[in-house]
């Protein structure tokens, strides 16, 4: 039975099994990518339905309780990692997909990661003076402005503190939001829609245009015929409670029929997990190099009180340690601490473990953000079964273990002009740090699998761009290799880690990516 | 039949070698040669850490003695077996605070950590729930114990002074299958313990703040 829906609508699949319907576009993922897609096919006059996993949630729903949130707003129901469980993966998924529980940072890419795309990537035509227009309407529409120190909470002032006492020159973080109350919950869903995400932005505007949105709806496989893409075929998911969807051995299914093409913004790991599974693609290509922005946490403890729980999450970064010449660079952050992502990163069990949380309001979190995939490393893979399951492995390479040792000494350093009274890796066997006598204690430091906490906030890579078919899977404009009338607008084409937060850049890429497809007709 | 504890050692060529004796049949299930045939997953995946201890482990019941028994689901379960589920609740009541000792904290099996770690699997894939499932019954395993810490038995009929020695052999241990074990349990337990409102104030977390009854501009 096909559907004709009313445009402008936001559907839940659940509510009316057994659908199919037509459009022009079919974009997948309503995130930065799939939502700016949607705007811009739509606002040119294409029929455009986009198909969403998650579920719609609204400023309502955001009760700030992570009991709630990470099951119902993010990827697994917050439990996404590789597959050895060394890097935790926190990755939206919802309409607004990573927009709805970023922590606002916006940067524009760096020019260097332009270069670098250009010399060793195979990439045409993408320089900052390309983007800069589409970076200038994104920032016009997120409501992106200067930094403000007023958004500064103890967290962040620790961080910026100890890097202007370095002279390590730290920088108010631009962030996309109007009204913020900086309540600190952004990583939750904003209660009352401060934060300017695809869901109250981009997404409107798609709907506004005449798009339809359906959630609910997991796109399974991208369908094509003769060298088209004709369609996405999506499996329903289960109401709550249910069985869950893939074992049930016939799941529910919802057809997207797609006249004149299909666009793929799933995001990093979930974009090259569809095309493995549509076998599209050589898989020696899609899914390889994929980057995490592996981020190590350094924790402080102050004789005054934090509260990393509350203010804005990220307000202060400092990029001293960007480029390091032929060793990995990194950036450094700040992470809000709530009790259950805090529970999680400290290290060890029972009595030890306990005290640690008894003093989380003292607690303050460097993070520092390791840039992968502009050395010698290679990133990580995603590997699709074709029962659904998705895995992703990420070895983290000898060039990145030396960043990652060369920042925790960095960011001690940093805690400690800042003012802590202690200082203490998130190892299993934590190197605690008092005076700068006792950083020598960090050079024995070893980094491995699950003997110290490592998360990743920042998907990139697995379906990169660039001129060379058999080095890349799209070319410069998003337009995959075989596929004619297929793309893929969201940050698993940055053929590395941008070296800064990504929300920004997927945004603009997604937006010239978008002109294009809508120019080709 | 004589069991002593396997302690492995990594050699200057990476090769984990075996110093302690072992019987015959030990050998062909967990020889060093074995060992490095498996990555890290597909001993899980293979079942083959849950099947050839839990076949070893059959033949003896002494190794099996106690079975997660003594927490009873306030639920229905959804996923993991009431056994399972006696299992995990008897990890989380040592990875969490502890009773008695942890005066004024509430228990994991208040907060009911276990059945909400039933809930969370069930709707995960079938296969997290399954490789979870056989996790459990492999640390619960009498030759774990005697592995990692030198003594048989089960881990929720042992002491709990044991019981913590256990978890700090998978903590360290230089396998790194039995490391993402320890997370995997660790983190499940002190995620739903710590996301229970029960506990913010004994973390000095006075909880959500109140939200202005007007939506942003």
């Amino acid at each position: 039975m096909k559907i004709a829906p009313a445009p402008g609508e936001i559907r839940d699949v659940r509510a009316e099994p057994n659908l199919a319907t037509e459009c022009d576009f079919c974009v997948v993922g309503s995130g930065a990518g799939g939502s700016m897609a949607a705007a811009v096919l739509a606002q040119a006059g294409a029929r455009v339905v986009v198909v969403e996993e998650g579920g719609h949630y609204t400023r309502k729903d955001f009760n700030m309780q992570e009991a709630w949130a990470y099951p119902a707003l993010y990827q697994e129901k917050g439990n996404r990692a590789t597959e050895d469980l060394a890097i935790t993966v926190l990755q939206g998924r919802a309409v607004g997909g990573g927009t709805t529980v970023n922590w606002t940072s916006s940067f524009r890419t760096p020019d260097r990661t332009f270069a670098l795309w250009a010399s060793r990537h195979g990439v045409v035509g993408l320089d900052s003076a390309t983007l800069a227009p589409h970076f200038a309407a994104v920032e016009e529409r997120l409501s992106i402005r200067e930094g403000n120190p007023d958004d500064v909470n103890a967290n962040n002032r620790k961080l910026l503190e100890g890097a202007r006492k370095l002279g390590w020159q730290p920088e108010l973080i631009r962030r996309s939001v109007k009204g913020c109350a900086r309540l600190g919950y952004c990583g939750m869903g904003c209660p009352i829609d401060a934060k300017q995400s695809a869901a109250i932005t981009y997404l409107p505007d798609a709907l506004a245009a005449g798009a339809v949105v359906f959630t609910n709806a997991r796109a399974k496989l991208v369908e094509s015929d003769r060298g088209r893409a004709t369609g996405v075929v999506c499996e329903v998911k289960d109401a709550p409670g249910a069985a869950p969807m893939a074992a049930a051995p016939a799941a529910r299914r919802f057809v997207v029929y797609a006249r004149r093409g299909v666009v793929l913004a799933g995001g990093a790991i979930n974009t090259p997990a569809l095309l493995q599974r549509s076998k599209i693609g050589s898989r020696s290509v899609v899914g390889r190099r994929t980057f995490l922005h592996p981020t190590v946490p350094l924790l402080a403890l102050y004789d005054e009180p934090i509260e990393g729980f509350y203010g804005a999450p990220q307000s202060v970064a400092c990029h001293h340690f960007a480029d390091r010449g032929d060793r990995v660079g990194y950036f450094l952050e700040t992470a809000p601490l709530h009790p259950m992502l805090s529970a999680v990163a400290f290290p060890g069990f029972g009595e030890g473990h306990q005290r640690m949380m008894a003093r989380l309001a003292h607690a303050q979190a460097t993070i520092a953000l390791l840039i992968d995939g502009h050395h010698d490393d290679e990133g990580g893979r995603v590997t699709a079964d074709i029962d659904g399951r998705i895995r992703l492995s990420y070895p983290l390479a000898p060039v990145l273990r030396e960043a990652a040792a060369d920042a925790i000494k960095n960011m001690a350093r940093l805690q400690l002009a800042a003012g802590a009274r202690e200082v203490m890796t998130l190892h299993e066997d934590a190197v605690v740090i008092r005076s700068e006598a006792d950083l020598a204690k960090l050079d024995g430091v070893v980094f491995g699998p699950n003997r110290h906490a490592l998360f990743s906030a920042h998907q990139m890579g697995g379906c990169r761009m660039g001129e060379d078919p058999k080095r890349a899977v799209v070319n410069s404009r998003g337009r995959h290799h075989e596929i004619q009338n297929l793309w893929v607008v969201d940050g698993s084409v940055f053929p590395t880690a941008l070296g800064v937060n990504p929300q920004l850049s997927i945004y603009a890429h997604a937006r010239l990516f978008a002109q294009a497809i809508a120019a080709a007709g | 039949m004589k069991y002593a504890a396997v302690v492995e050692r990594r050699t200057g060529s990476g090769r984990i070698r075996t110093t302690a004796p072992y019987t015959p049949s030990q050998s062909r299930a967990l020889s060093p040669a074995r060992l490095r045939q498996l990555s890290r997953r597909s001993l899980l995946k293979k079942g083959f850490a849950g099947g050839a201890i839990l076949l070893l482990g059959g033949s003896l019941a002494t190794f099996l003695r106690g079975g997660g028994r003594g927490r009873n689901p306030r639920q229905p379960l959804r996923l993991l077996t009431a056994k399972e589920y006696g299992i995990f609740a008897a990890v989380a009541a040592r990875v969490c605070p502890r009773q008695p000792e942890a005066v004024g904290w509430p228990s994991p099996d208040n907060l009911d950590c276990a059945g909400k770690v039933d809930q969370l699997l069930a709707e995960l894939h079938p296969q997290v729930g399954t490789e979870f499932r056989r996790l459990l019954h492999v640390f619960e395993n009498g030759l774990n114990g005697l592995f990692s810490v030198g003594q048989p038995g089960t881990f929720t009929a042992a002491s709990p002074e044991d019981q913590d020695r256990r978890l700090e052999a998978w903590r360290h241990s230089r396998v790194a299958l039995f490391r993402s074990g320890y997370q995997a349990m660790k983190r499940l337990a002190v995620a739903t313990y710590y996301s229970s409102p029960e506990t913010y104030a004994l973390v000095s977390y006075p909880g959500p703040p109140g939200v202005p009854l007007v939506k942003a501009p």
